[in-house]
């Protein structure tokens, strides 16, 4: 590389850099301004909380803060780094593979990551991941798992029986679309006949993909992702955003294009034209789950989301969970040990720990700074997390509205959010006079960096002012019925499937592990953010030093 | 002194009269639809009235000075009195013990005021006519009050304002009349502004009374039933209306028929005997829903049950069915039983916690109309009953029409077959209802063995009258259908289609 290209590319990216700079501190200065402008109050008179994963903990990896010197140290067979679903992951399976020496290390004073769930005087609710749909009927280490949580019961015909009280209730889904709200998803009520005739079209075809399988036997899309077909043709889709593809496939409804976007913002919180053809596409055509005792793809949920699956992992692993710790330096020691230094906001006491393995199931944001003593060759600025807001709101009754009643899943046609669920859904009772419903806000308008510090500006009232608008389109006269609002920010909610992502060089080489010491898992790694990914990721690492061992 | 006044003073007799039988009849029309038996009810009343309309006369001799003023503040205390009267009256007659004390106290309490108000107008006028006159005069416009009150209130005021609102309107009126006289003859009255601004405001408190009337009953729920709405609560679970029409009473869960009294013994004894007869060592029996206390009562005419437990979401509902003697004399004291024990719980909650077994269930819960009952139509559910269902057991489900609603009752018996219990349907023709369904289920090893005989005293059920309930004419032949599960309420999409034909 020439000194002048160099200096070039410095140059860019440092043009780059200062107009990031300027459009962060326009919108984050202006949210301010009109933060201190709104002292005055917003209009609403909602109570409740703005929460979010730990600020603090965050800021101390970031911003390279002064901490305590080490002063314990000691030794722990194997380290895990995080415990969202991946790190529970690994540690049920080193625990299953009858491995006592490890420790899961949680910054947070709750395991769970992105499951994590709140519970008030009226109800448990999700703050995050909310759902999973039966399981691919090959993915026998995902089925394993069920039956062993009982959410698989027993099988008949050698086809899982799921526990009757998790698959979602009845009703499950519906859209509010031309002033009312109709049965399912999918745009049907007032929908000219040409875009329901694309509609159905597109769905027919990515059925077709869903039942089909590539050169190598392999089924083209499927869960985890590691499992799918190899072939370059379809690979070859991931490099173009879905929106560039659906063009080129000639469709162009407007219902059917609002559909597939509000798919890309529900599972990957951005929208149609950041993510890759090949993820928008793995959306439909990867789950061809059988049960035999509901539809193919059936969702099973609960009223903490989750967070219940995420209970079950921690449950058996309480002595090994260690949460108000923060892992801020991982080095290699000499005798060929890994080093990890943590330090414990509580108690203000530093540690150091020496490991033999380590599996890092923190988000690659992260491992960037955990790593920082490594030289990696790894461009993390390719992992693109998409801001969330998450609102629980407490709400005596819902007003009155045209259509299907309330469902599970609850979604408005042309909204920003993807809707609300009903977290009292599976609730066995009869009448029920409060329920919290919660509410799904991608913030996908903006870059990522750009929306996620602009929604670490904004206070209380603020988020009450953008939420409120919509509920009031969505629900008119909700505000009296609503008790309280909770809110809950997700700076880097999820990991979201650009163009050139899932399949790319960079992501391999993040998933490799360094020198059969350090390990990775985390559905970041994956190139989505679903239950299934995570749990696998877990497995994986912890297989790999299972088996280095060996 | 003003000509015009006499004439004013003549006008407020015929008003005070109007009024004063207005409150007589509001009396006797509450007592006959709340007590029943409108003969007894309506003397009984009549007679209280008059005698304490007497004891008003004769009190009228203590007042000596102020007379005017005294007329006034009667006035508007009978306004007051009468014009909440048959608010109190619904308010309180869910307490049965207290209602009749209330009641009467209320009668003889107006009537001691009327009773004063005739005498002091008189001697109020007594100055300004001759005595013939006086007398004449002042009869002859309490008597035309009289009628005119006993022909509007049947003709106008009951089917166009309801008894309530006629009360209020009748309070403000009587109010009005004090508040007239007050400022006419505010010259010769003492504080005649402290009376002025009392009348106003007692006609703010009846006029808001007159505008929130409906929440007690509300005029346009009456107009929905055809029969005179005779009791109305809100629960937090449901709004139960109990409407009365000569000797019937109907009970009505959220705007739903729940039982007619002149033909729910049809309905109550085929839930009942049926399956119980069968089971001579039945000893513990559970009933689900049923708050009325109905099914329970045919249930208690078996001595050899020991307990039974009765699980009904609403306290509301179990316990007007515990205190009100009109219900308490159909379901005959049954949820007083000793044997009975009354638990308020949502059903399928409690039968979750549930470990102790019974011999015989009774499902009698609402018609699946919406998902939240249709949870208790599940196979997750009867997988529950099951679970607590003696081995030796029988357990009854209503199942909606099997005429109006097939697929939904064919579905109850899928439903029930789904968790591996064997089902006999059966059906039975209730006036109220049309025709109506239950199925039996049982464990496959104990099938169901048909009575040859029943208990003595039932009004519909005999070994015969069974054979012909089991047996199914074409046009409710069993149709084939899903099974409702939690994950599809398939029944409630059913029901709604079904009945959607019907109402």
């Amino acid at each position: 590389m020439s000194g002048q290209t160099s200096y070039k590319a410095d140059l860019s990216t440092y043009l780059k850099r200062r107009s990031f700079l300027l459009s962060v501190g326009l919108i984050t200065g202006g949210i301010f301004l009109n933060g201190c402008l709104s002292k005055i109050k917003s209009k609403y008179n909602i109570k409740g909380s703005l929460n979010g994963p730990n600020a603090k903990a965050g800021h101390i990896l970031r911003d390279k803060v002064k901490l305590p010197e080490a002063t314990v140290f000691r030794k722990v067979k194997i380290l895990i780094v995080g415990s969202g679903i991946s790190g529970l992951s690994a540690a049920r399976w080193l625990q299953k593979n009858g491995e006592k020496d490890f420790e899961v290390l949680e910054l947070e004073n709750h395991p769970g990551g992105n499951s994590h769930y709140g519970t008030n005087k009226t109800s448990s609710y999700p703050v995050g991941a909310h759902y999973i749909t039966v399981a691919n009927n090959d993915d026998d280490l995902l089925i394993d798992f069920l039956k062993e949580i009982n959410v698989i019961t027993h099988f008949e015909n050698n086809i899982p029986y799921y526990n009757d009280y998790f698959l979602t209730f009845e009703p499950e889904e519906r859209l509010l679309i031309n002033g009312e709200w109709q049965d399912g998803l999918i745009p049907d009520f007032g929908v000219p006949e040409e875009d329901k005739h694309q509609i159905k079209e597109f769905l027919a075809f990515v059925n077709k993909l869903k039942n089909t399988k590539g050169n190598d036997g392999k089924f083209l899309f499927n869960i985890p992702i590691s499992s799918s077909s190899t072939d370059k043709i379809y690979r070859e889709l991931d490099k173009i955003t879905f929106k560039k593809y659906l063009e080129e496939k000639g469709y162009t409804s407007k219902y059917l294009l609002w559909y597939l976007n509000y798919a890309c913002k529900d599972d990957y919180g951005q929208k149609l034209d950041k993510i890759s053809a090949w993820a928008g596409l793995h959306y439909f055509a990867s789950r061809r789950g059988n049960a035999a005792n509901a539809e193919q793809n059936a969702i099973l949920t609960w009223p903490e989301g989750n967070g219940w699956i995420m209970k079950q992992l921690a449950g058996k692993l309480k002595e090994h969970i260690k949460t108000s710790t923060l892992c801020y330096n991982i080095n290699l020691m000499e005798n060929g040990n890994i080093l990890a230094t943590v330090y414990n906001p509580d108690t203000n006491i530093t540690e150091n720990i020496e490991a033999e393995k380590i599996i890092l199931s923190s988000p690659q944001f992260i491992n960037n700074r955990l790593l920082k003593n490594l030289q990696r060759l790894i461009d993390y600025s390719t992992f693109s997390y998409s801001p969330w807001l998450i609102a629980n709101i407490t709400i005596n009754e819902l007003p009155q509205s045209k259509g299907r009643a309330l469902c599970w899943d609850n979604v408005a046609y042309n909204t920003a959010s993807v809707g609300y669920v009903n977290s009292a859904q599976q609730h066995l009772k009869i009448s029920e006079d409060k329920k919290v419903i919660t509410y799904y806000l991608p913030l996908c308008d903006f870059e990522p960096t750009v929306a996620r510090l602009a929604a670490y500006s904004r206070n209380y009232e603020q988020w009450l002012d953008i939420v409120i608008p919509e509920l009031e389109v969505i629900h008119p006269e909700i505000t009296q019925a609503i008790e309280n609002i909770d809110f809950w920010v997700w700076g880097h909610g999820m990991i979201a499937p650009t163009k050139n992502f899932i399949w790319s060089e960079n992501l391999e080489k993040a998933r490799a592990p360094i020198e059969n010491k350090i390990f990775f898992a985390h559905s970041d790694l994956s190139g989505i953010s679903i239950f299934e990914e995570a749990f696998h990721q877990g497995i994986k690492a912890a297989k790999q030093i299972l088996d280095g061992g060996k | 002194m003003n000509k015009k006044l006499p004439a004013l003073l003549l006008i407020s007799v015929f008003v005070v009269a109007t009024c004063g039988l207005i409150y007589e009849l509001i009396a006797g029309t509450l007592a006959s639809y709340l007590l029943g038996d409108s003969v007894t009810q309506f003397s009984t009343i009549i007679g209280v009235y008059l005698f304490s309309m007497g004891i008003g006369s004769w009190i009228s001799k203590y007042f000596e000075k102020n007379i005017l003023s005294w007329f006034i503040q009667i006035e508007i205390l009978v306004g007051l009195v009468g014009g909440f009267s048959s608010t109190v009256l619904f308010l309180v007659f869910e307490s049965i013990a207290s209602f009749r004390i209330v009641l009467y106290g209320f009668v003889s309490l107006t009537g001691i005021l009327v009773g004063l108000e005739i005498p002091l107008l008189m001697r109020i006028l007594k100055d300004r006519y001759e005595f013939k006159d006086l007398v004449s005069k002042v009869f002859t416009f309490d008597y035309i009050g009289a009628l005119l009150a006993s022909l509007i209130f049947p003709l106008l005021l009951i089917p166009h304002l309801g008894l309530v609102k006629t009360a209020y309107m009748f309070g403000m009126l009587n109010v009005a009349v004090a508040l007239i006289v007050c400022v006419s003859f505010k010259k010769e009255i003492r504080a005649s502004k402290y009376l002025q601004s009392t009348s106003i405001l007692s006609i703010i408190i009846l006029l808001i009374g007159f505008v929130y009337a409906d929440k007690i009953t509300s005029f346009s729920e009456s107009q929905t039933y055809s029969d005179t709405i005779i009791y109305s609560k809100s629960t937090p679970y449901q709004r139960i209306i109990l409407t009365k029409k000569n000797k019937v009473l109907r009970l009505f869960l959220n705007g739903n028929l729940q039982f007619s009294s002149d033909d729910e013994y049809r309905y109550h004894e085929a839930l009942v005997h049926p399956g119980l007869q069968a089971l001579p060592y039945a000893k513990h029996v559970l009933v689900m829903g049923g708050g009325d206390g109905l099914a329970v009562r045919e249930i208690l005419k078996y001595p050899n049950i020991d307990s039974i437990t009765l699980v009904d979401l609403d306290k509301g509902m179990t316990g007007l069915f515990q205190s009100n003697k009109m219900l308490l004399d159909i379901n005959k004291n049954a949820l007083l039983s000793k044997k009975v024990k009354v638990i308020n719980a949502d059903a399928f909650s409690w039968i979750k916690a549930q470990h102790k077994k019974f011999d015989f269930i009774v499902i009698d819960f609402p018609d699946p109309s919406n998902y939240a009952v249709g949870k208790l139509y599940t196979n997750s559910f009867y997988k529950l009953v099951k679970g607590i269902l003696s081995p030796r057991g029988l357990m009854v489900v209503q199942s909606t029409s099997p005429y109006v609603a097939p697929k939904s009752f064919w579905t109850v018996n899928k439903t029930l077959e789904s968790v591996g219990l064997k089902t006999i349907p059966y059906h039975n023709y209730v006036p109220s209802f049309g025709e109506w369904g239950y199925i039996i289920a049982t464990e496959p090893e104990n099938p169901y063995k048909k009575p040859q005989n029943y208990i003595p005293g039932l009004k519909f059920v005999s070994k015969e009258s069974v054979d012909l309930m089991l047996f199914f004419p074409k046009d409710m032949a069993k149709v084939e259908t899903e099974v409702n599960k939690l994950n599809n309420q398939i029944l409630v999409k059913y029901f709604e289609d079904e009945w959607a034909n019907v109402l």
